[in-house]
This record gives C-alpha cells, structure tokens and sequence, in this order.
C-alpha cells in the first residue's frame, strides 16, 4: 500500500530523513518510532505532500508522490500532531467545512460518523471548549471524512490518558479491521507494542525494522539482568562506568541493567553485591522494546 | 515585587526574539518624526499653475515672476479661461492665474485692474492660503514700477493697491473641508479593513494549525488564496459603497450620476490592489501580531503621504516620490476627481492603471510566495 524508496529530505544541507525505505501493506498499522527530532514527522509530512521530497521516490495506494495529484490527496488522511479545528465553529460545523473540502456534503453521513466515533453528544459544542480527548475524536472525524485508504496519524495519543487512548486505538484497530491502511508515528512504547509492525528511526535512518516482538527480541548480543532489591545509589554511577554495561534504566523499585553477553552474570553480580546489603538476586528478563528504544537511541549517539 | 521584575524581563526577552518588532519600535517613530519635522507642512510648494497672459506686457511679466516669493507656483501657459478650468479639473494643475488684455492699459491708468486667480477647491488648504495671502504679489519691483500717480494732483483718489487680486475656488466653492477628507476617509477605512482582515487571514490559519489540513485537502494553493480572499473582496465593496452612501446622506457628498462608472472601477481597482497587499502581509508573517504590524506601518504612511491631509506639493522633493508608493495617493487622486471636479475618465486613467497594477503585482508575488510555502 506504501513504499518508499531512498526517500530523503535535507533542509539547508542538514539530512533530517536519510535514505528511507518502508514497505507497508494494506490493512496494516504501522509504527514509525524514533526519538524526538528523528524525522519522524519530517517523513509524515512528506508524504502527506506538505513537504518537497528532496530525493527517493514513493508511492501510496499506487499514486507516485512526486506528481501530487487529486487522486492522491483523495485516497489519504492526516491527523496532525496538533490537528487544526476551528475553534470558533461547532464539531459539526468543523466536521462539515473539512467535508466540503473533498466534495458534497452528507449530512446523514456526518452524523453517522460522529456516532461512530461517540462525540454526537457535543455535536453543536464549539470545538475549542472540547476535552483533549473530544478534540483528538473530532480530529481524527475530520480525516477520515472523505473515507481515506491510508491513514497518516501524527502522535496520535500524545497527552492522553490510558482509557482515551486505549478508546482511539479500540478505534485505530476497527478501521485497520475494514482494510485501512494506518501510518502511526509515536515515541510512546506502549503504542509501539500495539502495531503490527514497527520501524526506528534515529538520526533520519531507519536502525531497525520487524514486527515488535522481532525488534523486542533484536538484542541478542545482550543480555538483561533485574532486580528489586534496595541497592546504594553509588551503585549507579559504578555501572555506567563499568565496560560491558550497556544501559541502566530504573522502573520504581526495578532496576534494569542490559549488558553485554561477555560479561557475564557471575561478573555482574559480584559487581553489584557490593552494594546491595542483602544477598543478591538477579533476574534474566526479556527485553522489552523501552529497552531497545533506549539502546539503539545511545548506539548512534 | 521579584516577581514583577521577572515577568518583566521575560517580556523584554521575547521581545528581543522578534527582530521586526524591535525593528518597527525604532523605526516606527523615528519616521513619524522625520515626517512631522521636515516632509509634512501645510503651504505648498511648486503648486502648478496655468496662465493666460493676454496682456504681454512688462507689468504682466513681473506679475508671472514675482507670485510668492519662495516658489510657490510653477507656472506654464495655456490659451483660455477654459483651458485653465480644465487644466485644474483633470488634475495636472491646481491653480490658475489670467492677466486680461488691458491689464497694463488699465494700470497706468490709474484704474485698479483685476488679476484673476483659479485655486482647486479639493485642495483647501491651497484655496485658504491664497484667498489669505494678501501680499500673494510681493517684492519691491511690483509695486514700485506700477504706481502711476500723480502725486500733485490733489483731486485723484489714491487706491491702496495698485491692481487688485480676485481669487476664485473651482469645484468645492464652499471649500468644504469635509469635502476634501471624506474621499479620502473612504480609501483609508478600506485600507484598514482590507490590510487587516487580509491581512490575518493567512496567519491566522497557520497559527490554528487549520493551514496543513487543508493542504492536504485536494485543492491547490491558488484556489485556496482564491478562496480565502474572496469573503474580504466582497466586504470591501459593500464597505466602499456603504460608505460612500453614508458621505452622500450625511454630509451632503457630491455622487454625480456620470461618476458611476468610474467608482465601480475604483472599487474593483482599489479594494483589490488592497486585497492583494493584505494577502501578501499574511503570508510573510509568522503571526499574526507581525501582521498586524505591518500593516500599521502601511496605513501611517499612507494617510500621512497620500494627500490625504497634507498636500503632495507641500512635501519636499525628496519625500514626494514615497507618497507615489501607497495605492491611497491614487485613489485621492481619483476620488476627488471623480466627486467633486467630475474630472474625466480619460485624465485619470493612469491612477486607475497604477492601481490594477498594485493589484496584480501583490496577487502574482503573494501566489508564487505561497507555492514555495511551507507550514
């Protein structure tokens, strides 16, 4: 449904997307991850032609983007990070303007689509007075309005609550369900872990790509230890600056350290025992994709 | 009282961070002040003026060398009463000068003979200070070399003068002051509507983030400028006529049936050469208080420069170019010459064309701004 091919951007010199290359699959919902300033929106928003490609190629649904055609404009939505309501008009005045923008308007079928999506209540509150969560339903309306192929949602769930955004992905599954095609950009684990296939981005390359058990499991030179035993915070600084230490990450009580397979959990927990009073449990847990996130992001850095 | 202090200071910090804005706080009264101190004066300078010297005489000479001492007029000759009437009713002169035939005949005679001035009456302040000026002819020659009394003679009632000066206003008899601003009121008020409603009307988008969405709709940008401009074009008209209207009930404005034509055309003319400016401000601000910036610094220059209260020809040389700059200076021109001298379509043609210009140059540069936009 998507491809890109060598897609890259570069603003006054500085390659901000660098040889991008993704193939996406109808009914698919794909993550791109990344840290912020990766490229991840820069990407986003070439291929919703706000932005010139500077070179590479791609194709949506069989339009090539570089022609910037109708059809193409047609056969896509797009939910901004902040997605742009009008705050002086109505959810339905809002929902009806972006409608007219693509044709004739249905009323019935606005109507329709705002039960759908359970903001029918507020259907003459003003957009501006609506929670962040109505405003991202209401977005998320106005996207879909003309009925696209393929969904770009630019953080989608960024400053949601669980119960909203697991709501919106409830939703993001239904349109995956009738053979939509989504494109999620998100620095959210929690969100990576609900696509069906994830890509990182770092630094405008694409380090790592698979389904996110495939990229959970991509650590396999490394090894990771936990514990929940109380430890001496002079404990932290020995870690990070002992070779064969990968990554430190606390989690509450759970202290998470990824290392590398040579120095071995004997080695560790003498290291370790030093400052922990009680005798030493260590863990062998599966990485999760937090922990991939984390050590692919130091790798380039 | 810290607190004070350091909200203040991150006011001063953001404020550092706009360098148009510091730009305009320097810039902005500096010129108001160059202008007030040396452009903007009330007595003319270089006022054109047609004459017809029938007389030919070396008394009429020194009549046409010696008007106002400090060059107040520009003179040059045309070859009736007529022709000085439509001279100053097209616009080319403001002011008109005829020396009858007997002028000398009737001087050395003794009889007090009339030099007849014409002043354009949509210039007020002209028409008031040369009905005022009554030394409008000075220097010593003047009235040394035309007295021709006798003085011994007992029984010869002496004239003050030696010839006397009758001053006619053309157009605007009354000289009506409201007759002079009101015009011009209409092109400033729609100046003000257009650069700002136009004006945020891009900006604005942009600041809602609404721009990118409807990017990504299937329309292009032109249709989108089309669109967004349209609503603001239409205002503009009914705005211009309203206004207009309320001129014609209220203070009596002249809306001569003949000047139909012509104020539809201006209003397609001006209201859209501002549209044009107003869109063009939008979209080379990042805000919309930069936009509204902007367009202030438009609309001060304009109603100081355009003729509006000050006339042209009472600028300096150096400053009257910059009024040639603001579209308000052509819509005096016409409005003034359409309501009140019932000037023709003709000698105004050039300030209609220098508007649709104005129109057409901001609409194309605004356009191929825009295409290179990016949200």
């Amino acid at each position: 449904m998507i491809q890109l091919r060598a897609l890259s951007k570069s603003f006054k010199g500085v390659k901000v997307v660098d040889g991008l290359s993704l193939d996406i699959k109808k009914g698919e919902i794909f993550g791109l991850l990344g840290p912020n300033a990766a490229g991840k929106t820069t990407t986003i928003r070439m291929l919703c032609s706000l932005l010139e490609i500077s070179s590479g190629s791609a194709t949506i649904a069989g339009y090539d983007l570089s022609k910037n055609s109708d059809a193409l404009k047609r056969t896509i939505g797009y939910v901004a990070q902040y997605f742009g309501l009008y705050k002086s008009l109505s959810v339905y005045e809002n929902l009806e303007f972006y409608s007219s923008l693509y044709g004739d308007v249905e009323k019935q079928k606005l109507l329709e689509l705002l039960k759908k999506y359970q903001i029918i209540d507020f259907k003459d509150t003003k957009a501006g007075s609506l929670s962040g969560g109505y405003k991202r339903r209401l977005s998320l309306c106005c996207a879909l309005v003309h009925n696209p192929e393929v969904i770009f949602l630019d953080e989608p769930t960024a400053g949601i609550d669980p119960s909203t955004r697991k709501a919106l992905w409830d939703i993001f599954y239904s349109l995956s369900q009738e053979g939509k095609t989504l494109f999620v950009t998100t620095h959210y684990m929690e969100e990576a872990q609900r696509c069906h296939k994830i890509a990182f981005l770092n630094h405008g390359k694409k380090v790592i790509e698979g389904t996110p058990s495939e990229v959970e499991n991509s650590l396999s030179e490394f090894c990771i230890y936990s514990t929940r035993q109380k430890f001496d915070y002079k404990l932290l600084h020995v870690l990070h600056t002992t070779s064969g230490v990968h990554l430190v990450n606390q989690f509450g009580e759970e202290l998470r350290v990824v290392i590398k397979k040579e120095l071995t959990k004997v080695k560790l927990e003498e290291l370790m025992q030093a400052y922990i009073q009680e005798n030493i449990e260590l863990k062998e847990v599966k990485a999760n994709l937090e922990d991939v996130f984390i050590a692919l992001t130091q790798d380039n850095s | 009282m810290n607190i004070v202090k350091a909200i203040a200071k991150k006011e001063f910090m953001q404020l550092k961070s706009e360098p148009r804005l510091i730009g305009f706080l320097i810039f902005m009264p500096l010129m108001m002040l160059l202008l007030f101190g040396y452009a903007l004066k009330l007595e003319p300078k270089d006022v054109k003026m047609a004459y017809v010297d029938a007389d030919k005489s070396y008394f009429s000479n020194l009549i046409k060398t010696n008007i106002w001492s400090e060059g107040y007029f520009k003179l040059y000759e045309v070859n009736s009463t007529t022709q000085i009437i439509e001279e100053i009713r097209s616009g080319r002169a403001h002011a008109g000068m005829y020396i009858a035939k007997d002028f000398s005949r009737k001087l050395t005679d003794n009889a007090q003979p009339t030099v007849h001035f014409y002043v354009d009456g949509t210039m007020p302040s002209l028409a008031t200070s040369m009905k005022n000026n009554s030394d409008a002819i000075n220097g010593s020659s003047v009235t040394n070399d035309m007295y021709f009394l006798d003085e011994d003679a007992a029984n010869v009632v002496i004239a003050q003068d030696p010839f006397v000066l009758d001053t006619e206003v053309l157009f605007n008899k009354d000289e009506k002051e409201t007759w002079f601003f009101l015009p011009a009121v209409i092109g400033v008020l729609i100046m003000q509507i257009s650069l700002i409603l136009a004006g945020i009307s891009m900006v604005r988008e942009k600041e809602a983030n609404t721009l990118e969405q409807l990017l990504v709709a299937p329309i292009s940008k032109t249709q989108l400028i089309v669109a967004k401009i349209l609503p603001y074009t239409l205002i503009g008209f009914f705005e211009f006529f309203f206004i207009l209207f309320l001129g014609y009930f209220l203070f009596e404005l002249p809306v001569p049936a003949s000047a139909a034509v012509g104020l539809l055309l201006l209003s397609v003319v001006y209201v859209g050469s501002m549209i044009a400016m107003g869109l063009f401000i939008s979209i080379i601000s990042q805000t919309q208080q930069q936009a509204m910036f902007i367009a202030i610094f438009i609309i001060i220059p304009s109603i100081l420069l355009s003729g509006m209260i000050f006339p042209i020809e009472a600028m300096p040389q150096f400053i009257r170019p910059v009024a040639y700059l603001f579209p308000l200076t052509y819509f005096n021109e016409i409005i003034r010459g359409l309501l009140i001298k019932e000037t023709l379509f003709v000698d105004l043609l050039f300030d209609y064309l220098v508007l649709f210009g104005f129109s057409i140059f901001f609409c194309i540069v605004s356009i191929l701004k825009f295409r290179k936009y990016i949200v």
